[in-house]
């Protein structure tokens, strides 16, 4: 299906995780590690912070045509990475047959300190497929004829793949319409585990494909997929299916429940914290006690004299219908009067989820408790009044 | 910046806002896609004042603002407690794949203004923050206790006043009567301005849910605002008003008529709009 291309992976840019492909701008000799000769490639993808639309750079559209990496180029140099790497090892006093990437990383951190800011601007040493975007070989033979019968759709990886797709969703149909003539076929729906993995994201297709797709192109393959697992599937055809899905975890493992803790008097108690805008707040919440609540040694009808917060401090233990049962003791510092009682409220419910089930975690989750807010004030940029407010628009 | 688009408000505003359904894997057919390409095409007509344009990922459940400081991935939480007590039997199949799909999504922070109290109603939040002037919530919410107070202190005078068939009839519940009220001043039908051959037309256009709701609150506060006697106190005036339209009468609700008889008398131009 793939064409046959240069061997060049590069690092997945999942836009879900937001990992930006970077490789910089060319320049001969600049991160030269030990022995090896390392280089590296082109141009940069810059992934703001604040989750918009990727944007590119404006191209250098004559260094892109010199992009073309040779087959001989790419071996030399994986040979030469390998070499370096054995270098390094001896450098370093290791091994060098179990050095691994991350011995390699450590390595170059160690030997190239930078205080640069940006991550990625730093030294790296990684393997060519890393670097090195992944190319086409030549698609045709030495008379010009290409090898592919699709080449000249322009996009022959995927309408090949297209074509593979709906030749089994034809047979899937076929296969269906004997079993009905039979008698033998049943309305039983297949337990795929939808929920577990999701398709692939059109970044990951075109990485796949080594082909660029629109946005069309990705949507009319996802709904043949869809259209192909409705269809009763025998097993090429879930694996076909099984390599355009990757699986999702699930968001509720990742949060670690800390155990209980037991004071001298034997109560037991657990601490939270939490965060809002500025504001820091520690609260350590008692297993028995009788629904009050102690910030900065102050009780909280006088610490937040608006309703607003209070509802907010009663938000959690109303939720898990826990209103009366937990003496709370909090310290609080920074923000405002809200943004205090947001990361009050955080840290209770982070501590909170120490006497709770799983399943009432998991529920806490999905209420918006357990996460910190990440709305910080934006700051004020120069050439406008605000952050956003522009200065008054004057025509002379 | 969030609004349902489709087809609300003025044609010229150029805020698109598309919320997909939310992780609908098996319910995601053509049919929003030619949606998409419909709406995409009316817009690219009208003049392309796209100040803000947003991506519209077709991925299921991916919302992609751009200034915001959430991912695209992050769904809104639910608060509602009734919806995780429910047992797992009682579900039904959409429900539990809901559930299971939600177990893998990220999700937002609650806002500050939202719990899961008994006491909390989304219209009275909503009516609040419309009322706050320069972000002053306390003013607002202690305006609007206020006027709450007032109107069932009203009903309760009335109530002891009337005779004991009438006492059925009058409703003492302040929040029953401030959602009737509000229900009673939402327009049906709304103008908008269109602009043809060089003029702007007015062209009676159906209105979403939540223009009308917010046209009702608008219209509510601008006219306690303004046509309050000097010394008399916002929190009178609003339930002397929440009253009248609980009653269809006074003039907000006047000003409901005034629309309707405006759009009705403007039917011809009705054939202006595309949407």
């Amino acid at each position: 299906m793939a064409a046959p291309s240069v061997s060049c992976g590069a690092a997945v840019p999942y836009r879900l995780f937001l990992a930006g492909r970077v490789s910089f701008a060319r320049e001969q000799g600049l991160w030269k590690a030990a022995a090896s000769g390392l280089q590296t490639g082109t141009r940069c993808q810059i992934l703001r912070l604040k989750h918009s639309p990727a944007v590119t750079t404006t191209k250098n559209v004559a260094a892109l045509r010199r992009e073309s990496y040779t087959v001989d180029f790419i071996k030399k140099q994986i040979e030469e990475f390998n070499i370096g790497k054995r270098h390094l090892a001896n450098m370093m006093g290791e091994d060098p047959e179990t050095f691994t990437q991350e011995d390699v990383d450590r390595a170059i951190t160690y030997l190239f300190p930078s205080g640069l800011f940006e991550k990625r601007a730093r030294p790296i040493m990684k393997h060519p497929e890393e670097i090195f975007p992944k190319q086409r070989a030549v698609q045709w033979g030495e008379d010009g004829r290409p090898f592919h019968f699709l080449f000249y759709t322009g996009k022959q990886s995927y309408y090949s793949l297209m074509h593979e797709a709906y030749g089994k969703v034809l047979h899937a149909e076929e296969r269906q319409d004997q079993l009905r003539a039979k008698g033998l076929f049943s309305e039983k729906s297949k337990s795929k585990d939808l929920i577990g993995s999701r398709w692939l994201i059109k970044e990951e297709l075109e990485e796949m494909l080594v082909e660029k797709l629109s946005d069309q192109d990705y949507a009319q393959f996802i709904r043949l997929l869809e259209r192909l697992s409705a269809l009763p599937c025998d097993a090429a055809e879930e694996e076909f299916v099984g390599r355009f899905r990757r699986t999702v975890t699930v968001q509720s493992k990742k949060h670690l429940i800390e155990p209980l803790q037991y004071d001298e008097q034997g109560m037991a108690f657990s601490t939270g914290q939490g965060k809002r805008k500025t504001a820091n707040a520690e609260a350590v919440v008692y297993g028995h006690g009788s629904g009050k609540i102690e910030i900065n040694g102050v009780d909280y009808l006088l610490y937040f004299p608006v309703t607003q917060d209070r509802e907010q401090l009663m938000f959690p233990f109303h939720f898990l219908d826990r209103l009366g049962k937990h003496d709370v003791t909090c310290t609080v510092s920074g923000g405002g009067r809200s943004s205090q009682a947001g990361a009050i409220r955080l840290a209770m419910s982070r501590a909170l989820c120490s006497f709770i089930t799983e399943d009432e975690v998991e529920w806490m989750r999905q209420a918006g408790l357990l996460t910190t807010d990440p709305r910080v004030r934006e700051r004020k940029k120069p050439g406008q009044e605000g952050a956003r407010r522009k200065f008054t628009w004057k025509k002379r | 910046m969030r609004g349902d688009g489709w087809g609300e408000g003025s044609p010229n505003r150029a805020f698109i806002m598309f919320r997909l359904l939310q992780g609908k894997v098996l319910f995601f057919t053509s049919l929003s896609l030619d949606y998409f390409h419909l709406k995409h095409s009316a817009c690219a007509k009208q003049s392309l004042l796209l100040e803000y344009t947003v991506k519209i990922l077709k991925l299921c459940g991916l919302t992609q603002v751009r200034w915001s400081r959430y991912g695209p991935e992050y769904q809104d939480p639910q608060i509602d407690k009734e919806y995780y007590r429910k047992p797992l039997a009682q579900l039904t199949e959409e429900e539990t794949y809901e559930r299971e799909l939600r177990k893998t999504q990220v999700i937002k922070a609650a806002p500050a203004t939202k719990t899961s109290s008994v006491f909390e109603d989304p219209v009275i939040s909503k009516f609040t923050n419309m009322m706050m002037k320069g972000g002053n919530k306390i003013l607002a919410r202690s305006l609007m206790t206020q006027t709450l107070e007032a109107v069932k202190r009203k009903q309760f005078e009335k109530y002891h006043a009337a005779s004991a068939e009438e006492q059925a009839t009058v409703e003492r519940n302040p929040y029953t009567i401030f959602h009737q009220a509000l229900k009673n001043c939402e327009p049906v039908i709304g103008l908008v301005p269109i602009l043809k051959g060089g003029h702007f037309y007015q062209v009676p256009v159906p209105l979403a849910e939540r223009r009308r709701r917010f046209l009702a609150m608008k219209w509510m506060i601008t006219e306690c605002r303004e046509k309050k006697p000097r010394r008399m106190l916002m929190p009178e005036k609003l339930s002397q008003e929440l009253l009248e339209a609980f009653c269809n009468r006074g003039p907000v609700i006047k000003r409901k008529h005034d629309m309707h008889k405006m759009a009705e008398a403007n039917r011809a131009l009705a054939h202006y709009r595309w949407w």
